[in-house]
């Protein structure tokens, strides 16, 4: 180990690289480190829990918690995968499996032109086109029907049209080609010697796919799933525009929210001359990053776990 | 099993591929015809505002807000550049430890790890983090809000992009040359500068190339850094006391305030009663189509120069 260690010392371009590489891991400690820094006094005056799961906000205790913002991320996020999956999903088979390839050649472009569109056209485009059509014609119709079965769809009376159903169909559309490209390889690479055994039993192509190929692709598609779903929790300025800013829990899908970046975007102007309401605010930032790190780190172990990715 | 039920149990499987071919197909399409919808409307509502004046002319040449935006794509432009520009060298040499020279070991985990937690970092996090940063505390370097610490704070945001399309394509150089090489008496780095760097130069323009459309279009991150200004850049060397700053010079425009196409579209929501709607769709569209020529760019040159071997 020791002669290694005298070498490897000797070799420049590696010692080189390795520090550039050094380098970069301490950007990235230094930007987790102003995080939890910033954060710190929010931590300290109303305790870790108590900041996670506290519904206030300021006021005349001072005390702030994030419980609120983090119910709203939540709310927008699961709405959100609940249109983007089965809509990713499929897109992702039709193209993998079906797909003529000059259709193909069409269409994944298209999609993948999706992901070139700025988030703030996004917002636009939900607050200043989609909103209207919506808040008159599909709203009410959602909530007449299944408003009745669960208040959960309930449209409440003064709405204008934004709230969590809005803020997740556009945010469905920025995650969707995330979901549908990995999706989409990952079906792609299960190896024909699968597909060929199924049909050699008797399957029909279809068959196949739901009970060979999907169960082979799930960790890929997991994994792809669980990218898009960062995608949606970190993302700020569409959603900002959309989903209603009041600090409340959702009471329906139609309801407005306020979800954790949103606050952040919004308030820190005001942080600059209350040093607690900066603190406060880099404490969601830090409970956000965390839920982030969480998802992040579920990713890697799924596609670990896939051999030869 | 007769005859009779084998052949309609085999019509009820053949029905159900084709409902699901069908629904497959119709997501698929749903999914595709959403970028010609979203793109569309955009277009078509900003169209009448675009003319040569309103693209050329900055704002504070015009009356009222966003009533030009010739600022606004010169900023783009050079925030977008600059900071890929600084975001090259590190990124290229922690790529080049990452295909080259790391073994698998923990560290290397550890570093695969923490990039690809930056890459999932919300851009609002990195935004504010950059704040305290680049604009409080590099105040002296920076100037404050500028668009020197807006090109750190966007450089930091592009890097994963770059480092992993870099060394995606570093890793595909094929073995056998390098082996030639090193059979002929190269060492690594000679290996690497002479064989793998110019095999892999056109996936690495690619990564660039992205990186610029990326930087393009991020509003969360500039918000907090780059700040906004309504005058086109310009361009000397200042001297001015009394601001704290280093050497008591200014090199404009890096350290003055810039504007951007993304927070410009923002303006048309945060005044929406001071800026027409149609400006905002033809911030917007202006603001798309620079950046899908970006992206255009950089699959042109995958394309042309990838597909080698």
């Amino acid at each position: 180990m020791k002669l290694n260690i005298k070498k490897l010392l000797k070799d420049k371009p590696y010692l080189f690289f390795l520090s550039s590489t050094l380098f970069v891991i301490a950007i990235i400690s230094v930007l987790i480190g102003v995080i939890f820094y910033e954060a710190y006094p929010a931590f300290r005056d109303n305790g870790v829990l108590g900041f996670v799961f506290g519904t206030t906000w300021g006021g005349d205790d001072h005390k702030f918690g994030a419980w609120y913002f983090i119910v709203g991320t939540f709310w927008m996020t699961a709405v959100t995968m609940c249109m983007a999956i089965p809509l990713g999903l499929f897109t992702a088979i039709y193209l993998a499996e079906f797909a003529h390839p000059k259709v193909r050649g069409i269409l994944k472009p298209a999609i993948e032109l999706l992901v070139g569109i700025p988030s703030v056209v996004y917002g636009i485009f939900g607050l200043f086109i989609l909103k209207e059509p919506l808040r008159i014609y599909f709203n009410p119709l959602i909530s007449n029907t299944l408003g009745k079965i669960h208040p959960f769809f309930i449209e409440p009376a003064n709405s204008d049209g934004r709230g969590v159903f809005l803020a997740s169909v556009i945010l469905t559309v920025m995650v969707v080609p995330t979901i549908i490209s990995i999706a989409e390889d990952a079906i792609r690479s299960v190896r024909k010697e699968y597909r060929e055994a199924s049909f050699a039993v008797g399957a029909t192509h279809w068959e196949t796919i739901q009970k060979v190929v999907i169960p082979v692709a799930l960790p890929g598609i997991m994994a792809g799933i669980t990218l898009a779903t960062t995608r949606a929790l970190g993302e700020t300025m569409a959603i900002v525009m959309l989903l209603g800013n009041v600090m409340q829990p959702p009471s329906s899908i139609f309801d407005v929210g306020y979800a954790m970046t949103s606050k952040i975007l919004n308030d820190m102007p005001e942080s600059f001359t209350f040093p607690e309401i900066a603190a406060a605010l880099f404490a969601m930032a830090a409970v956000l990053f965390v839920i982030e790190s969480i998802f992040i780190a579920l990713a890697r172990f799924i596609c670990r776990n896939r051999s030869g990715n | 099993m007769p005859e009779q039920e084998r052949k309609l149990k085999m019509n009820k499987r053949k029905i159900t591929q084709k409902i699901f071919i069908g629904l497959t197909a119709f997501s698929a399409l749903f999914t595709a015809s959403l970028l010609v919808l979203i793109l569309g409307v955009i277009f078509i509502k900003g169209a009448s505002v675009i003319t040569p004046y309103y693209v050329l002319t900055p704002e504070n040449e015009t009356p009222g807000f966003n009533q030009g935006i010739g600022n606004a794509i010169a900023g783009t432009l050079i925030l977008a550049f600059s900071s890929v520009i600084i975001a090259i060298p590190l990124s290229l040499c922690v790529a080049i430890y990452l295909s080259e020279y790391a073994k698998k070991n923990w560290f290397t985990t550890v570093v695969r790890f923490m990039i690809d937690l930056l890459a999932g970092t919300p851009s609002i996090i990195l935004g504010v983090v950059g704040f305290i940063v680049f604009v409080l505390t590099l105040k002296f370097l920076t100037a404050g809000f500028s668009l020197i610490a807006g090109a750190f704070a966007l450089a930091v945001l592009v890097m994963p992009t770059v480092i992993r399309t870099a060394e995606e394509s570093l890793k595909r150089v094929p073995g056998n040359i390098k082996e030639a090489a090193y059979a002929l008496g190269s060492t690594k780095w000679q290996v690497i500068k002479k064989i793998s760097l110019p095999y892999a130069l056109p996936g690495i323009v690619t990564g660039i190339v992205l990186g610029i459309g990326r930087a393009a279009e991020e509003s969360a991150v500039v918000v907090f850094t780059a700040g906004y200004t309504q005058f086109m850049p310009r361009f000397g060397i200042v001297h001015l006391t009394g601001k704290g700053l280093l050497f008591d010079t200014k090199i404009v425009p890096f350290q003055e305030q810039i504007a951007t196409l993304p927070i410009a579209v923002y303006h048309s929501f945060e005044f929406a009663n001071m800026v027409p709607r149609e400006n905002g769709f033809a911030t917007a569209s202006v603001l798309i189509v620079i950046v899908m020529l970006i992206n255009l760019a950089a699959k042109f040159v995958s394309r042309k120069y990838g597909m080698r071997s």
